[in-house]
């Protein structure tokens, strides 16, 4: 986990659990929070579960720095990412993205772009366990 | 000197291995390595073209040099979220 008072990172074996509770200290107007939750069919087949592999400790490294990155461009308060590695079933989160800012359009814009990237460069793969 | 490069993904898959075993003579850089690695792991070719290596941990460009008792690891498309 690699975490400081504005970024926080976590890859986690199996099912993400609940989101914990959000800081209420007043300094975000907004919290936009995207979760990735295991779809039932991959190209029309159906499957069981993701399996999903981290290049750690290079995996963590990467999503800290893009948080940072992504921080400082859109001039966010906070950043917590979460993902799971191994498998996580149909249903279940695997990816929860929790972005913090003073106002909603810099969260809602940096959402977008954090998953962008992270699909370039932050070393996970997922193979379908099939049904 | 033998060499092993960490694979993951499609290419652990086509590789049918975790790591793939390389002879490279050191100090060398990764344009060397990924051409080592298109003569002798023939299963890696296609990806060869455009993925990227990791050395300890960080993306490297072709020119970065590589030495003994680094963690080399080749980087194809990853699939996160």
């Amino acid at each position: 986990m690699r975490t400081t008072d504005a970024i926080k990172v976590r890859i986690t074996d199996g099912p993400l659990p609940d989101a914990p509770a959000r800081n209420a200290d007043g300094e975000c107007g907004a919290w936009v929070v995207f979760e990735g939750v295991v779809r039932r069919d991959e190209g029309g087949r159906a499957i069981s579960a993701l399996r999903y592999t981290a290049y750690e400790p290079m995996a963590t490294n990467q999503l800290a720095e893009l948080a940072g990155s992504i921080l400082n461009t859109h001039g966010l308060v906070r950043v917590e990412v979460e993902h799971s590695r191994g498998q996580v079933p149909v249903g279940a989160c695997s990816f929860r993205l929790s972005i913090g800012s003073a106002h909603r359009k810099e969260a809602l814009a940096a959402m977008d772009e954090f998953i962008d990237r992270m699909k370039q460069d932050v070393p996970i793969w997922k193979e379908p366990v099939w049904a | 000197m033998r060499i092993s490069v960490k694979l993951f993904g499609a290419e652990a898959l086509a590789a049918g291995a975790a790591e793939a075993v390389i002879d490279l003579d050191m100090p060398a850089t990764c344009a060397e390595l990924r051409k080592a690695m298109r003569a002798q792991a023939p299963a890696l070719a296609a990806s060869l073209d455009w993925a990227r290596f990791a050395v300890n941990g960080r993306y490297a460009s072709d020119d970065e040099p590589i030495g003994p008792g680094d963690e080399l690891a080749l980087i194809g498309l990853v699939s996160g979220g």
